[in-house]
């Protein structure tokens, strides 16, 4: 087992597997908290477009579906907010078009051999050094507007409403929001895939808030899934040689059942009901 | 009531659609510092919609709303003079936050972009929650509140942020009737300091005998005064019953009218 740790591939693919796991579970507390996993997996399917895209222009996917990701976010969200469309209908219609499109434009470039599997279900073993530049510096640009914004998302993801009473821009703090989803959608591809990494944005986060009542402990306790998750997933995967991506999100869902079973606020419920 | 200080609150003439849903129609109403009244109505009368529109988060199809003189979504400082208690379902209850974040919450439109709270801004949310006597329960996380320590935590946020104008909308949702009575002592404590406090409700015969003025409305202003006035007018009962919501709260008229000071 430890001589795989020798390898260059195995050490990207470790780092970028912290990253990713970490980013993941810290945007998707608010991503569990606020509702918005669908939105998640809308965005996540976004990006096949947008990495299509990359491959017909010759330029790095994730670049391409950086811009992408982001278009669709606010396109979504403005859909959502400024029409009478419902959030989850707007979800339903850029979720599919946008993979439509990709595929359309995919189907563009025959005979190009594009290794679309790696992009659908992550390739974290074929991670290059530019990969993990492009993850690392995403992954710390949102982690740094996390940071600014702490008490404005906190306040927003808890109750919009009165947070933009006081003063708070609430609408902004949400495009601000569903930006982060986008960009951690980006920073995931290449290791879980398009299909798998909404799986991450919600699993960990939702596993720590079986566990605690405090906001910053659930924050820290999904990093630690998160992180044990990706970096867990990957080993299992090489030792087990399936595939890493289903490997992690799969690891990822067993610690969240463990989680529930041992929940203090299921425990309570029951409690609860029994009084009654 | 009348009172030469202008008025906290104007509404002129106020119409509100929401979704081609005419919700508010023609509602004219001032309310000048130091008023504590209660907007009722039954279910689904627009009263919530009336305090957003104050707040700025609704705007009117016509008619025109100033608050501290200004139009509520161009408040700016104005806005750390308003205190608002939002109806308690319209959170989610288990989130994950102690009593004391979320009423630091509360300063947070004051304290700006990139700031983390200062000494002040501590010690504004101890002074909030000794007034409402939630001292013991900072580390409580919400989830394990009952509903009237609850309805505190949120009436506490509002307070942190020292405001002149309190709203609130049905606070006593989902509270047994000892924190209801106690809730509205400590309304009636906190207007007798100079407050402002309209507060949104429905169970009118506990209401009505704290409060200073009464506006029914039913998509339109129904009626508007005291509450002897207003609760013991005909035209009410024949319009929409304010009447009729005695027999569902269970109190009989005589408290209101008992009530006047």
């Amino acid at each position: 087992m430890t001589e795989v740790l020798g390898f260059a591939f195995m050490q990207r693919a470790l780092v970028a597997g912290t990253i990713v796991g970490a980013v993941c579970a810290i945007v998707g507390v608010y991503v569990v908290l606020k509702g918005l996993s669908f939105i998640g997996a809308g965005i996540a399917h976004a990006s096949f477009g947008g990495v299509a895209l990359g491959f017909v222009l010759g330029i790095d996917p994730a670049l391409t579906a950086v811009g992408f990701c982001l278009a669709t976010a606010w396109a979504i969200g403005l859909v959502a907010r400024r029409t009478q469309v419902k959030e989850d209908t707007a979800v339903g219609i850029f979720f599919a078009s946008t993979m439509a499109l990709g595929i359309l434009l995919i189907g563009l470039m025959q005979g190009y051999n594009v290794d679309l599997f790696g992009y659908l279900f992550g390739s974290i073993l074929a991670v290059t050094m530019q990969d993990l530049w492009i993850t690392l510096s995403l992954g710390a640009g949102v982690l740094m507007v996390v940071v600014l914004f702490f008490k404005e998302l906190l306040f927003v993801t808890f109750d919009a409403e009165t947070a933009q009473a006081v003063g708070v821009p609430a609408t902004r703090v949400y495009f601000l929001l569903i930006s982060l989803i986008a960009l951690t959608v980006v920073l995931s591809i290449k290791v879980v895939g398009i299909v798998l990494v909404s799986a991450l944005l919600v699993t960990p986060a939702a596993a720590a808030y079986q566990l605690t009542e405090d906001f910053r402990r659930m924050m820290a306790l999904a990093v630690v899934i998160g992180v044990g998750s990706t970096v867990g997933g990957l080993l299992l995967s090489y030792q087990l040689n399936t595939a890493s991506g289903a490997t992690i999100v799969l690891l990822a869902t067993l610690v969240f059942f463990a989680a529930a079973a041992i929940s203090p606020r299921r425990w309570r419920r029951k409690a609860g009901r029994a009084l009654h | 009531m009348s009172d030469m200080r202008p008025p906290i609150i104007e509404l002129d003439h106020v119409t509100v659609t929401l979704q081609d849903l005419l919700v508010l129609e023609d509602v004219t109403l001032q309310v000048t510092p130091g008023d504590f009244l209660a907007i009722i109505g039954p279910n689904g009368a627009g009263k919530t919609t009336l305090l957003k529109v104050i707040l700025g988060l609704l705007r009117p199809a016509s008619g025109t709303v100033r608050v501290f003189g200004r139009a509520p979504w161009k408040l700016n400082g104005e806005r750390q003079r308003i205190g608002y208690v939002p109806q308690v379902f319209s959170v989610d209850l288990s989130f994950p936050v102690r009593a004391s974040e979320v009423i630091l919450m509360g300063r947070y439109g004051r304290m700006g972009l990139f700031r983390t709270p200062s000494p002040a801004d501590r010690a504004a949310v101890h002074r909030a929650m000794e007034r409402v006597g939630i001292t013991e329960l900072a580390d409580r996380p919400i989830a394990r509140l009952s509903g009237g320590q609850r309805q505190r935590v949120f009436l506490a946020r509002a307070l942190a942020n020292e405001p002149e104008l309190l709203l609130l909308d049905e606070p006593t949702t989902g509270v047994d009737m000892t924190s209801t009575e106690g809730l509205y002592e400590l309304l009636r404590t906190l207007h007798e300091s100079g407050m402002t406090i309209l507060i949104v409700s429905h169970d009118v015969g506990v209401v009505a005998s704290y409060v200073d003025g009464v506006a029914c409305v039913n998509r339109r202003l129904v009626a508007h005064g005291r509450p002897t006035e207003v609760l013991g007018s005909q035209e009410l009962a024949q319009m929409y019953g304010c009447d009729a919501m005695f027999f569902h709260h269970g109190r009989a008229p005589h408290m209101v009218v008992a009530t006047e000071r």
